[in-house]
């Protein structure tokens, strides 16, 4: 075994099963002497029909296409179904992929477990990532989600530099929907990392947010659980005034990054910036917002963005008396026919050039190996590992 | 099949947006910051983070380490006109604190680590860290417990180093004694050898501080510190206690104004969700013995919790002028019809003692709630505990 492996590219231990699969189909698929006695090469999939709801799933029911990105705990990757009729095998999905031992580490097994919770609460909404399913195995925890192909909001705004009013309503309105659901209609949910890094565009240019591994489900009306949370977490050019000072955060944050996104939509950068961060932070605690000459920007759009980043909470846009339908009368949204947004009836400003439905031409490119990563231990198998038994 | 017919500008399989990125700087975050660091560091007490090192916690669809990148441009304008010079136009990091939880009222009550310090000691310390944004909030109570969890930390002979470039980070500190050298290497890291540390870039001398990044998140270091001559001290202040102590007694607070909120019948309606908001809306005020915090007559914009100490109603006209109406003390209100209408004081609320009061104005509360007749209509409203106003405030002018 070791001398059929040596001819070909080892293996490394630790691999993901993904790339292991990937990097032994480069290989030629010849060096797993045990599927060999199984099913011929390359022919290890049946033609029995699968349905990725139907059953707990496994990796080894996908096989990868290519990263779609990456983080210091999860990668995300577009994925087939490996087996399955022809129909089955045709459909593409974004699966995350989570390293247990980073998460241990990262003290995120908190974020991780409402990241599921919240996706499979929130999963009908037409502007929010579909959630299909969830599983893990020893190392790995998994998500699958429906595949958004138009790419990342942040490399269309970087390409075109900033957006005009018009597109920027557009999308701001598209996010008014969505904090109106996970904030009133959910009943208290913070999403807490509001940026264009994590807004994608599916193939009729309508908004997708994706990640939900900041979002926390708050107290409500009727749970008598503190609204407040304290976790400092997000984005330092997003961040609202209150989590950096550690005051108890809610759902108000997320009307502060609106207003941080519109900002930027319209003049390309957030208004508070600097390369070392602790400057960021003194700026958003101590100076106001101030607009350029150059692009112009509206009275309506300067005041709606006044309003959300507004220090004081009981003045802030969205928090304030009427919630997202005193937003939605704002006069930035004058014009707008919300019934018409929700139910999507107009495509959106930019349409993402996809050619078919696996197409990831719009997303950045990725290593597709990780570094090698720390060993998921038996001690913490016992320690954390019930943490994970909702996945 | 699929795309045929479609004539697309990018190449297959490449990104769309290739070209684009190099102009506008790229997605390398850690790169930038890294660059960013050899010549910008403009305090040593804010060391700058997302070098790809360490535990920052990367959001997962953040840009990739391992990413080549241009190294010259991405802190050039992407163009001239109306942009700032030094934006990075690259992915930003997503940033994470461990997850704390309040213990609130919880068995497992925590408190605050107390290291001793002479009046001198806290003076100066107190001076060190008053001008810093992550302290000039802080309120009375909070800022004691932070200077009381500062730790002394002798650093006796020189060449300590006291933070490393690229190590995590998760102490603050504060120079009570000699001096300490800033050395940044432009690799991000400290490196062996003699010169691993980089060029020295500044000195930090009593009274200065370096670290504070750290009181927020596990960034890893910019810089490494090192002692510049014997016998320094130093206080430290970890991450964890630090936010702990904001968190508690906020957590605390908010519970006990929730509390108070309760007992008002006028707002007894209001659901928890709404009481939270509110105290999220009131603001603290003390005040000394015999300050006269509403003054029969005035028109009322405020209404008041007292949160601690006594006071008393006074009204004109009545037997004795000087005789009490009404006692007030720990989470007791008055003032509430205040949020129905501008009608006059009834009576004067004055200090008995040194108090402090919770005070939430009419327009804040309008503004969060609307109107409080429309609370009210919720329910029929019953006086069983009023401050000062012995009345239906609905029949109230």
């Amino acid at each position: 075994m070791a001398a059929t492996v040596a001819q070909t590219q080892a293996i490394p231990p630790g691999l993901h099963p993904l790339q292991a699969a990937a990097l032994r189909a480069a290989n030629g698929g010849q060096q797993q002497p045990q599927h060999q006695s199984q099913q011929p090469p390359n022919r290890n999939f049946d033609d029995e029909p699968f349905d990725v709801t139907s059953r707990k799933l496994t990796v080894g029911d996908f096989v990868r296409v290519r990263t779609l990105g990456t983080g210091t705990f999860a990668r995300v990757c577009l994925v087939r179904p490996s087996h399955g009729t022809e129909a089955d095998r045709s459909k593409v999905y974004a699966l995350k992929i989570l390293r247990k031992t980073e998460v241990i580490k990262l003290k995120q097994i908190d974020h991780v477990r409402h990241e599921r919770q919240i996706l499979y609460d929130v999963k009908d909404h037409p502007f929010i990532t579909q959630y299909v399913a969830s599983f893990s195995d020893h190392d790995f925890l998994y998500i699958l989600l429906d595949y958004v192909p138009g790419g990342e909001l942040f490399t269309y705004l970087r390409k075109y530099r900033r957006f005009n009013e018009d597109m920027a309503r557009f999308y701001a309105a598209e996010i008014v929907l969505i904090l109106e659901h996970l904030h009133e209609q959910q009943g208290g949910i913070a999403y807490r990392d509001m940026k264009p890094e994590n807004l994608l565009l599916d193939g009729e240019g309508h908004i997708k947010l994706v990640d939900f591994g900041f979002a926390k489900r708050l107290g409500n009306n009727e749970s008598g659980h503190p609204v407040e949370t304290y976790t400092l977490c997000g984005t330092p050019e997003y961040l609202a005034p209150e989590v950096i000072h550690n005051k108890g955060h809610t759902t108000a944050v997320d009307w502060w990054a609106l207003g941080i996104l519109i900002y930027e939509f319209l003049t390309g950068y957030p208004p508070f910036w600097h390369q070392n961060p602790i400057e960021i932070y003194k700026q958003i605690v101590e100076k106001p917002i101030i607009f350029p000459q150059d692009p112009h920007i509206s009275d309506a759009a300067k005041d709606i963005i006044r309003q959300f980043c507004t220090i004081d909470r009981s003045r802030r846009l969205g928090n304030i008396q009427g919630g997202a339908a005193q937003v939605k009368r704002h006069p930035f949204f004058a014009g707008v026919d919300w019934d018409a947004i929700y139910h999507k009836r107009h495509r959106g400003p930019i349409i993402p050039p996809i050619r078919y439905p696996g197409d990831a031409q719009c997303f950045d490119i990725y290593p597709e190996e990780d570094a090698s990563k720390d060993e998921y231990t038996e001690d913490l198998v016992e320690k954390y590992d019930e943490y994970f038994k909702d996945f | 099949m699929s795309g045929s017919g479609f004539t697309s500008p990018f190449g297959a399989n490449s990104n769309p947006f290739g070209s684009a990125r190099l102009d506008t700087g790229g997605n390398g975050m850690q790169r930038v910051a890294e660059e960013d660091e050899n010549d910008t560091i403009t305090s040593p007490t804010t060391p700058n983070f997302g070098q790809g090192t360490g535990n920052v916690f990367r959001g997962p669809f953040g840009s990739d380490s391992s990413e080549t990148q241009q190294h010259s441009n991405p802190r050039g304008p992407p163009v001239a006109e109306g942009y700032p010079a030094q934006y990075n136009f690259g992915r930003r990091t997503s940033v994470s604190a461990e997850s704390l939880k309040p213990v609130g009222d919880s068995l497992d009550n925590w408190t605050p680590p107390v290291h001793s310090k002479t009046p001198d000691q806290l003076a100066r310390l107190k001076k060190a860290i008053s001008g810093n944004f992550l302290f000039s909030h802080l309120d009375d109570e909070q800022a004691a417990q932070v200077l009381g969890a500062l730790q002394e930390k002798p650093i006796p002979t020189k060449g300590i180093k006291v933070i490393i470039q690229g190590d995590a980070g998760d102490f603050f500190y504060v120079v009570e004694k000699g001096s300490f050298d800033i050395h940044v290497n432009s690799s991000g890291t400290l490196q062996p050898g003699p010169d691993g540390m980089g060029p020295k870039v500044s000195t930090i001398e009593a009274g200065g501080s370096f670290g504070e990044l750290a009181l927020m998140y596990n960034a890893p270091r910019a810089a490494t510190v090192i002692s510049a001559e014997p016998q320094c001290t130093l206080w430290a202040l970890d991450r964890v206690t630090f936010r702990r102590i904001l968190m508690e007694s906020t957590f605390a607070r908010r519970r006990m104004y929730e509390g108070f909120l309760e007992e008002v019948p006028l707002l007894s309606s209001l659901t928890p969700y709404e009481r939270s908001k509110i105290a999220d809306a009131l603001e603290s005020q003390k005040f000394p013995a015999g300050y006269t915090i509403i003054r029969e007559g005035d028109p009322g914009h405020s209404f008041y919790l007292l949160e601690s100490g006594e006071a008393a109603a006074y009204r004109s006209g009545s037997d004795d002028d000087n005789t009490p109406v009404k006692h007030y003390k720990k989470g007791d209100f008055f003032g509430e019809l205040a949020l129905l209408n501008d009608a006059p004081r009834a009576a004067s609320v004055i200090s008995k003692s040194e108090v402090k009061v919770a005070r939430l104005g009419k327009s804040a509360f309008q503004r969060l709630l609307g109107p409080v007749e429309g609370i009210m209509r919720r329910t029929k409203y019953v006086g069983v505990k009023t401050g000062v106003e012995d009345m239906d405030p609905l029949q109230a002018h």
